[in-house]
């Protein structure tokens, strides 16, 4: 279980101003097992609580626990999936799967055979030599996603994973997203800004919105599981995904009003 | 209709000879320069030009006879003994400025100062300094290639993607593990860029310096002939120099070819 | 503050004060004998700088615009850059003499490959989809030329221009102190002959301190052509 009580994160401005609040006061409590989809308009923080949630952004005040242990910094419990995949240019398919492996020492045997496994499971069979600029948005995305699951974190944390690559990619690797996680028990919080994905992934969606960052509120999906791209013919589906619009853009009236 | 594996020897019998091809047309601009020198140092007999064949045939007597050998080894040896070091303690102070900008900003003002003076300035200084021996050699080789090495590895740590650094940490990576693993191989384009301009400034200083001195090595020969006017063991002399610098670029490019494949964009 | 320390703690001949190496300079400057060395080393480091800059810039973008013009020259181009050039001045001596114009020569060699070599660069960043664009909009030769590549190229012509230039102080410097001791070639060799390592120290410093003046100068040319260039793009 992730805890997050009034998490509060401040940067300096650049302009040498007031520091701007990233995130304000933020509670949230995440189940074992459970899918979160944290959805809000740029700006809102939800990369800055991920990556909190990470220990790569050191808290101003409030707390972040997993368990019972607060969080300090990156810990073996925790994988994150990045933006814009941070491979590294200068290592093949293999290896840059076996690079968290290869930084908690496992033997040089032990990340063939898992970079192997995973390379399986994200279907880049055949690819294992080949370099990062050699492979599409999507199948570099697959990395990144192997290169996560490899080390077997508890949690899986993922930043706009598919922002930056084509809708037709994004819809088959949200199939295999869907297909993975359904077997896995993980837990899964998943950054977006589009609330399609939100819906389609999320057991739960939780609302941000900017200026300061704030959650504003956590609504139930309540799709059936397991799930398939099927979903969005659903009633409900459409009905959840209007709803989450309305919202959007009172935020978005509220914000020029102000 | 031939077999699959004959199909294959054909292909690459056309691709070496595509290859030698593009190697042959590549070379023409320089033959026909070569030819024109050997018509022009025929035809108008000034005494500063002898035909390229005579010049050639000059290197590879002084070579054969072995009256090049002393001056070559020494040249070098003090090559060597210059630039080794200067590759070693240049990444290693360029990767120390690239971690920490407190030490750029104390040390980067020499570091211009050093890569924007010329060299051969110094070496009297040396001279003066250190006396008339031959690890003033190796030292001016150390000073011609040192600094833009350092300068060449500090920018490829800064080049280094702060994504690469913050994915690193996420999956629990020590400093240490930054460094060595994303941080150094960030740095090598760069600083293979650095060695490659710094083996070129190396050859530069240690000739300016060994013409400067006139006691050991190439240069000191290209100064002796040239103040004979000895035309034909000059340029046999400077040829060997040429070929020198050649196969010491070339074999850095090589190396940078080899070892930064992945840091080029796809054709 | 470190050569003081030095210079102090070794109360050695050879390496002056900072204090003796200041007083030489401006007993130097005030004899106007340092003026006169600047001025006869400089003359011949001008001429030969803007003669290689006036063949290299031109020559340079030729090789990025036409590539039978690259085929041509990159092989000369590489053999000029990997050459030590010092090691062709006695050739110069010979062809061309002792005087001005063997000097000059020697400066256009050491500095027309880097200028030629990053002016291609520079034309070569301009970004052919950029040259493609403005031919479509049925630019010619010579609009393309003055509203697209010289401006685009400009960062590189003038990185290959400074770097050139500081080739250009080397190649006055190397030329004096090898063969032909003039200006402030003359000057070092005077005081090391004399063992007079204030004067020596003295000398260097200003040519140190010219080549660093030139290299700021020069940067920020290549700075505000850059953020030109770049505006361009963003046009």
């Amino acid at each position: 279980m992730i805890t997050i009580e009034s998490a509060r994160v401040r940067f300096a401005s650049t302009e040498g101003g007031a520091p701007m609040v990233a995130l304000a006061d933020v509670s949230l409590t995440i189940a074992r097992g459970e899918f979160l989809c944290i959805l809000g308009p740029s700006g809102c923080g939800k990369t800055t609580l991920l990556k909190a949630m990470m220990g790569l952004v050191p808290l101003d005040s409030g707390q972040i626990r997993i368990g019972s242990h607060a969080v300090t910094g990156p810990g073996a419990d925790r994988a994150m999936v990045f933006q814009n995949y941070a491979l590294l240019p200068w290592a093949d398919v293999t290896a840059n799967i076996a690079f968290g492996l290869e930084l908690r020492g496992a033997s040089r045997e032990e990340c063939a055979r898992q970079a192997a496994h995973w390379i399986k499971a994200v279907g880049l069979g055949g690819f294992e030599h080949h370099l990062p600029r050699q492979l599409s948005g999507g199948m570099q995305q697959r990395v990144g996603l192997a290169r996560a699951l490899a080390v077997e974190p508890e949690i899986l944390l993922m930043d706009e994973p598919f922002g930056a690559v084509d809708a037709q990619t994004r819809r088959l690797l949200q199939e295999d997203l869907l297909d993975l996680m359904q077997r896995s028990g993980k837990t899964v919080v998943f950054v977006t800004h589009s609330m399609e994905e939100a819906v389609l992934l999320g057991d739960r969606v939780a609302l941000m919105s900017p200026r300061p960052g704030r959650v504003r509120e956590v609504i139930e999906v309540g799709l059936t599981r397991p799930r398939t791209a099927s979903v969005e013919r659903e009633p409900r589906f459409t009905e959840l995904k209007e709803y989450l619009w309305e919202r959007l853009r009172a935020m978005r009236d509220e914000a020029a009003d102000a | 209709m031939p077999d699959g594996a004959g199909r294959a020897r054909v292909a690459g019998l056309l691709r070496l000879g595509g290859w030698a091809g593009g190697e042959l047309v590549a070379a023409v601009p320089l033959l026909a320069g070569l030819a024109v020198w050997e018509l022009a140092g025929w035809m108008l007999g000034f005494r500063f030009l002898p035909p390229f064949s005579r010049v050639l045939a000059t290197a590879v007597g002084m070579i054969a006879g072995g009256e090049l050998m002393a001056p070559l080894g020494a040249s070098l040896l003090s090559l060597a003994a210059g630039y080794l070091p200067a590759a070693g303690l240049g990444v290693t102070l360029g990767l120390l400025m690239g971690r920490s900008r407190g030490l750029e900003f104390v040390l980067s003002p020499y570091l211009n100062a050093f890569m924007a003076t010329p060299r051969i300035a110094l070496v009297p200084i040396l001279y003066i300094v250190l006396g008339l021996n031959r690890a003033v050699q190796a030292v001016v080789v150390f000073l011609g290639a040192f600094f833009v090495i350092v300068w060449s590895t500090m920018r490829g740590v800064r080049s280094a993607d702060r994504d690469h650094v913050e994915m690193a940490r996420a999956f629990g990576a020590t400093k240490r593990q930054v460094m060595w693993k994303i941080l150094l191989p960030s740095a090598l384009p760069l600083t293979l860029a650095g060695l490659r301009l710094g083996i070129g400034q190396a050859i530069r200083a240690m000739i300016a310096a060994e013409m400067f001195i006139a006691v050991f090595g190439l240069g000191a020969l290209l100064r002796t002939y040239g103040g004979r006017f000895d035309a034909e063991r000059l340029l046999a002399v400077l040829l060997v120099v040429v070929a020198v610098a050649l196969v010491c670029a070339l074999a850095a490019a090589r190396l940078d070819r080899h070892l930064t494949a992945w840091s080029r964009t796809p054709r | 503050m470190a050569w003081e320390g030095a210079a102090l703690t070794s109360g050695s001949l050879l390496l002056p004060t900072v204090e003796a190496t200041a007083w030489r300079l401006i007993e130097l400057a005030g004899t106007g004998e340092l003026w006169h060395a600047l001025w006869v080393s400089n003359h011949a480091a001008l001429l030969g700088f803007a003669l290689a800059g006036a063949i290299g810039v031109p020559l340079g973008l030729a090789m990025g615009r036409w590539p039978s013009a690259d085929w041509f020259f990159d092989p000369y181009l590489n053999v000029m850059l990997a050459t030590p050039m010092p090691a062709a001045i006695p050739v110069v001596i010979m062809v061309a003499g002792l005087g001005l114009p063997a000097r000059v020569l020697v400066v256009v060699l050491f500095a027309l490959a880097t200028i030629v070599f990053h002016a291609r660069a520079g034309f070569r960043l301009v970004g052919w989809e950029l040259l493609e664009m403005s031919s479509a909009f049925g630019a010619s030769e010579w609009q393309l030329w003055r509203k697209v590549v010289l401006r685009g190229a400009a960062p590189g012509i003038w990185l290959g221009v400074r770097l050139g230039a500081i080739r250009a102080v080397s190649a006055m410097v190397t030329i004096e102190l090898l063969l032909v001791a003039v200006g402030m070639g003359r000057l070092i060799l005077d005081a090391q002959g004399s063992l007079d390592a204030a004067g020596l120290f003295a000398s260097v410093m200003v040519i140190v301190a010219e080549s660093v003046l030139l290299a700021h100068l020069f940067q920020r040319f290549e700075q505000d052509a850059s953020q030109a260039a770049m505006g361009m793009a963003a046009e």
